[in-house]
């Protein structure tokens, strides 16, 4: 059986990952992917721990997680899709429009 | 005064009955609105004739109300109203400020459904202030009198109103802030780890766990927040700007009653429950009237508005309250609330010249104005009665305030063996007499001026003339029959300290 | 029987002011000036009735005095502030001649005043409050109300002052120059009445009571701390300056000439400036307590006398002139309360009854020259307003030649003028003579008594310059070549102006023989000097013996001659045009012309001090107001405002930014965390 933590450091590369794609990258496609990364790190961490504990609950918590992935993904694209029809852009150092 | 019959629930309705005019007034919008005015005359008369049935009658204990108000394991805050020689004159004095405002701006025009809202709501809030018994009441009430008095001046000011209703509410705000930590720490004290009772009376039974430091503190803190509202020198500045830019009727109310908050404020929580406090801080007392006398007079000589110049006339009458009760004696403390009651009735008068010289002759520039009384001798006789009672006039109303309060300050001197300190009260009634007659000499004397268009000015309207007159009528009794008002508040001063 | 009913004395103008004042333009042409006069005479009459019960009856002969007063309220440590009533023979005085002259010159006020229309009503109703004031004033049983009346005068005075200073008939310069003559007099009574009050908190604080039968009670006196009483005094005293317009506040008095003439009669003869000396009197029972304060009212009273005097010797306008004499008269009445006080506390401190006998004829003498100068002050203004009517100058250069015009006032003012320059046997004379001779007798006692030879020899050049001055002012209106305005002159004045005239003319000959007929013991004051108790009245009277004394004193003939000799050289100088006055000045340009043309520099003075002590130090405190208080107010205001802004830029609102914060944020509170668990012995 694979030890756990190369569960747990796999899963923290690929939020570290995620993380750096979220801080670095101006296209916001990618940053939604990037968060789609450090959400998935989470998933890995919490399948690796009901694994590790014999406890379904983490497994639910996965699929949860997954099905509200899936409607933050609809609302951002949805806001993404606004945005680009208002300003005409996706990078997201020319959306600063929240400032104050 | 006489044995009048009670009537239940008179101090709530004190309170409800400007609180149901202030709805009703704010709803008469649209073509309604005309008739706001009728409906702020009417509360405000009913008002007036219960507070005068309040004053004449006998017994005000009877009417204190006690009820519970939100009480959880350790803290209880009461609705608690209540009336003594202290107050009631007060309670007089708003209602019949509010009754003779609502007259004298009976000609507003601009959205006169919200400015007699905002009037009568300011009385629910001053009401509130005067009668309640409760420490978290009164601060309460002493916040519902900041926010109409706000509108009144961000809505119905003049050009700079913006500026002096944000500085006028973040001031006193910040005050009154520091005011509440002073009530919390005199509850939470004078509860010692039991119930923390918000009422006046638990306090004052628990004031023997006030220490001599913490006496110290807390009066500092309070001493603070009710000297902002004073306004004492020199946390005063909020007050000529706020008094500027205010419509006249807000003006009123504002030097009329609200200032009077302050000093009532101090007479009622740092002196009752603070007396060793009270004597901690007595030289600086003494030190902030007397600069504030000075001061206030000083600055009036220097000023050009008329209504500015009124409002630094306040600051130096109020440093007066404030010297009568510096001196800590019944004496003091009895004529400093004849003297805040006083210069409530002579500001009224004062100020609704003042700011009627802004409506009549289109500017209240001292400089620009001269030789009106030709013009309009209706008001010039208004001004001159009310410059005349704010100077001192003996035989007005104001005459006695200052009388007694210098009095008072004398007997202070003398135990002092330092009877040259009273040089610098009458210095003061020389220069207030000095500023008043100067912009008397300007403004309605002399040479008719040809600096402004004098064609248009109008003297005196029938419903001015009504709340003006009222007034000075008032001042006059009161002037020749100061036992009137001294007969009740001696039912409070007296044994307050006793004498020096 | 009348006795009972003092109180209406004062009410009754009181009322005809309230009255006059609402419904004037309602009563006819007159503005309400019937109802005034109705008033006023009425008060008189009552004043006449009480002044007879009271000197006839012997109920009131052994206190010297009749009082009911009530409380009017008390307040904490036992003071008590009464109202009432106080009848002696001073207030029996006070409110008949008040009420008298107030009466003729309201009378004349109705020719005088004929031409202001709408303006009646304010003028009745003003003089209406001044006349209760000076009434009221007279009969206050206690100081506080003594004060009320007293500033309702200062207040009534200020009104009628500045009763010109807008829509003035004769321009825009006159209504300035009355507004600002009104501030002025206010003003500076108001510094004397600041000090009065004073004296009340002083007083109040030591007595207990202001009542006069508690503050003159002798027990009273004796208990209380001596150096109070001196500083009471002296406070007191202040008050009386600025009223009375003595040195160094007599700016004001001048200047008030401002107002109409009728109004400058009323200010000097019948009430305001008469108040100061009243109070002098009134409270001899106190200021007798120091030998220092009465010597110091004396020596007021006599370089007032004689500076004003000084003043009017070169001036061209009627009314100044009269003023100055006014203040030069007070200052004679000063120094005969002065001198007699003198001797009489001196007399209190060794004990001897002569002496204070002797001081007490100085009370009379001020007395009787208070008296005496209401009539002829009155009768002098109301002519010298008579030809101002006619003229329509104030001028004395171009009047002249006026008496054939004017019979009725040239031959009134006459006697006026004779009466003030102390010709014999007219009114003034008496009195005059008996003051000089006072200061003469105080000169024999006490340490400071070398002081009272140099009032009296002030007192007679005074006396000379009086004359002097007087006739100057007559030759140059009635007498002499015509001036440009006398050719404008419409002839006598109205019949209502001309009677006054001719009743006060009589009184102002005449007044002065009440002296002989034993007028100085019913204004005597004595002092029992078991008790220490002062009263009023009751004295002996020496009655005629004073023509004996009078004219066996070689001084008064000194006194006599110096009058006889200024008036012919007024005649020389401005009647015959013998003498020409300018080259004695230079033709005014001699420093002393000059000095005394510009009244010795006060004014200047004055407006330097005040304009420096008031607006200059306003200037600085409304500087320090906007730019030191409430700058620091706005000042922090704007710093929290500003530093809020500079933390502002850090919102960038760059998602990328917020993003990296947080997880910077994240890491910083692990390490933090991680740090504190291992530094306080792991999990």
């Amino acid at each position: 059986m694979i030890p756990i933590e190369f569960f747990l450091a796999f899963a923290a590369i690929l939020f570290a990952i995620g993380a750096y794609g979220v801080i670095t990258k101006t296209n916001t496609i990618i940053v939604l992917m990037c968060i789609e990364l450090m959400l998935n790190a989470a998933n890995i961490n919490f399948i690796a721990f009901s694994g590790f504990l014999g406890d379904a609950m983490g497994q639910v918590f996965v699929i949860m997680t997954i099905s509200v992935a899936a409607a933050e993904v609809a609302v951002g694209i949805a806001i993404l899709l606004n945005a680009y029809k208002i300003k005409k852009t996706t990078e997201t150092d020319s959306l600063t429009c929240m400032r104050w | 005064m006489f044995d009048l019959p009670e009537i239940p629930y008179l101090l709530t309705l004190l309170i409800v009955i400007p609180l149901i005019g202030a709805i009703v007034s704010l709803a008469m919008g649209g073509e309604k609105q005309k008739h706001a005015k009728t409906v702020a005359i009417a509360f405000s008369a009913v008002t007036l004739v219960l507070a005068v049935y309040l004053m004449l009658s006998n017994d005000y204990s009877v009417y204190t109300e006690n009820y519970s108000w939100i009480e959880t394991a350790g803290l209880k805050m009461s609705y608690i109203l209540t009336v003594d020689g202290l107050s009631i004159l007060m309670v007089f004095l708003t209602a019949l400020l509010l009754f003779v405002v609502s007259i004298f701006s009976a000609h507003e025009t601009d959205k006169p459904n919200y400015f007699f809202a905002l009037l009568l709501a300011m009385e629910v809030g001053l009401m509130g202030v005067y009668m309640a018994g409760d420490y978290f009441l009164f601060y309460i009430m002493w916040e519902v009198t900041l926010i109409p008095m706000y509108f009144m001046i961000s809505w119905f000011g003049g050009p700079r109103r913006h500026y002096a209703a944000i500085k006028f509410f973040i001031y006193t705000h910040v005050a009154s802030l520091v005011m509440l930590i002073g009530i919390f720490a005199l509850a939470f004290q004078a509860a010692q780890g039991g119930l923390v009772d918000f009422s006046f009376e638990a306090v004052l039974a628990g004031s023997g766990a006030f220490g001599e430091t913490f006496q110290m503190l807390v009066f500092g803190l309070l001493f603070f927040g009710f000297a902002v509202k004073m306004p004492i020198v020199p946390f005063h500045t909020w007050l000529p700007d706020a008094h500027t830019e205010a419509p006249t009727a807000g003006s009123v109310l504002l030097a009329g009653v609200m200032l009077k908050m302050g000093s009532y404020g101090i007479i009622r929580v740092c002196l009752e429950a603070l007396p060793q406090g009270a004597q901690q801080w007595q030289t600086i007392m003494f030190v902030v009237a007397i600069v504030a006398i000075l001061y206030g007079a000083y600055a009036c000589i220097a000023q050009k508005d008329l209504k500015k110049m009124v409002a630094f006339s306040s600051i130096s009458h109020m440093g007066m309250v404030m010297l009568g009760i510096a001196c800590l004696s019944d004496v003091g403390v009895e004529f400093a609330i004849f003297q805040m009651f006083a210069h409530g009735l002579v500001t009224a008068v004062l100020f609704m010249t003042c700011g009627m010289a802004g409506h009549n002759f289109g500017t209240r520039e001292i400089p620009l104005l001269g030789g009106m009384a030709g013009k309009v001798p209706v008001y010039a006789a208004f001004m001159m009665f009310g410059f005349m009672a704010s100077l001192g006039l003996p035989g007005l109303v104001g005459f006695w305030g200052e009388f007694g309060v210098i009095f008072a300050f004398y007997e202070y001197a003398y135990s002092i063996d330092m009877i040259w300190l009273i040089v610098f009260c009458l210095m003061s009634l020389m220069l207030t007499a000095g500023y008043y007659l100067w912009a008397m000499q300007r403004t309605l004397f002399g040479r008719l001026t040809d600096r402004i268009d004098t064609t248009h000015v109008h003297d005196v309207n029938k419903a001015e003339g009504i709340a003006m007159g009222i007034m000075c009528l008032m001042i006059a009794v009161f002037g020749l029959w100061p036992d009137l008002a001294l007969s009740l508040i001696s039912q409070y001063s007296t044994g307050l300290f006793g004498v020096i | 029987m009348f006795i009972e009913y003092t109180w209406l004395v004062p009410l009754i103008p009181a009322l005809c002011f309230v009255l006059v004042g609402f419904f004037g333009n309602k009563m006819g042409k007159t503005g309400g000036g019937y109802l005034a006069i109705a008033g006023v005479a009425v008060s008189c009459l009552l004043s006449v009735l009480i002044s007879y019960e009271f000197f006839t009856s012997a109920a009131y002969a052994s206190p010297g005095y009749y009082t009911e007063s009530m409380t009017w309220f008390t307040f904490p440590g036992g003071f008590e502030i009464t109202i009432g009533f106080y009848v002696d023979t001073l207030a029996c005085l006070m409110m008949m001649f008040a009420s008298f002259i107030s009466m003729l010159i309201f009378v004349y006020s109705l020719g005088y005043m004929g031409e202001e229309g709408k303006r009646k009503r304010r003028y009745f109703a003003e003089v209406a409050l001044f006349v209760t004031g000076m009434l009221g004033l007279a009969i206050s049983s206690s100081f506080i109300e003594m004060f009320i009346f007293w500033e309702i005068m200062g207040l009534c005075s200020y009104l009628l002052i500045g009763f010109w200073s807008f829509n003035h008939p004769e321009g825009d310069d006159k209504a300035d120059n009355a507004a600002s003559a009104a501030k002025k007099a206010f003003l500076v009574t108001r510094l004397g009445d600041v000090s009065l009050m004073g004296g009340l908190f002083v007083m109040l604080y030591a007595f207990g009571s202001l009542d006069y039968t508690v503050v003159f009670d002798a027990a009273n006196i004796a208990s209380v701390d001596h150096n109070l009483i001196i500083i009471a005094c002296l406070l007191i005293f202040g008050g009386v300056i600025g009223k009375s317009a003595q040195f160094p506040l007599l700016d004001w008095l001048p200047d008030a000439m401002a107002g109409p003439t009728t109004v400058s009669a009323l200010i000097h003869a019948a009430t305001m400036v008469k108040a100061g000396v009243y109070l002098v009197a009134r409270c001899f029972p106190i200021f007798c307590e120091a030998s220092s304060v009465m010597l110091l009212v004396a020596v007021i009273g006599g370089v007032t006398m004689f500076f004003a005097a000084t003043m009017a010797m070169n001036n061209m306008n009627i009314k100044k002139v009269l003023a100055y004499s006014t203040l030069s008269q007070l200052g004679y009445m000063f120094l005969a309360l002065g001198a007699g006080g003198y001797m009489i506390a001196i007399g209190i401190e060794t004990g001897d009854t002569a002496l204070i006998a002797a001081g007490s004829l100085g009370y009379t003498a001020g007395c009787l020259h208070m008296v005496n100068h209401a009539f002829f002050k009155a009768l002098l203004f109301l002519c010298s307003g008579s030809v101002i009517h006619s003229t329509g100058t104030e001028d004395m250069r171009e009047m002249g030649g006026l008496g054939p015009k004017m019979k009725v006032t040239s031959i009134t003012m006459l006697i006026g003028s004779l009466s003030i320059a102390g010709f014999p046997f007219f009114a003034g004379f008496f009195s005059k003579d008996l003051i000089i001779e006072q200061a003469l007798h105080a000169a024999d006692y006490g340490t400071a008594g070398w002081i009272f030879i140099v009032l009296w020899a002030l007192a007679i050049i005074t006396a000379f310059m009086t004359a002097f001055y007087m006739f100057r002012m007559w030759y140059m209106t009635f007498r002499g070549p015509e001036g440009p305005k006398t050719q404008h002159c419409h002839g006598e004045s109205p019949k209502s102006m001309t009677v006054p005239l001719m009743v006060l003319s009589i009184f102002a000959f005449g007044f002065g023989f009440v002296l002989l007929f034993g007028f100085d013991g019913l204004l005597s004051i004595n002092v029992d000097l078991a008790t220490g108790q002062f009263f009023v009245g009751g004295g002996h009277a020496e009655g005629l013996e004073y023509l004996v004394e009078f004219f066996t004193n070689p001084w008064t003939y000194l006194t006599i001659v110096l009058v006889i000799a200024a008036i012919i050289i007024a005649k020389f100088m401005y009647d015959k045009r013998k003498i020409n006055p300018g080259k004695f000045n230079k033709n005014g340009t001699s420093w002393l012309y000059r000095a005394l043309a510009s009244r010795w520099w006060f004014p200047e003075l004055y407006n330097q001090v005040s304009w420096k002590l008031g607006y200059g130090v306003a200037r600085g405190v409304d500087y320090v107001d906007r730019n030191i208080v409430d700058g620091a107010v706005n000042g922090l205001s704007n710093a929290v405002v500003g530093s809020g802004d500079i933390l502002s830029k850090a919102q960038t609102g760059n998602v990328r930014n917020y993003a990296a914060v947080v997880l910077g944020g994240i890491v910083v509170l692990f390490v933090v965390i991680l740090a504190l668990f291992y530094f306080m012995g792991g999990l």
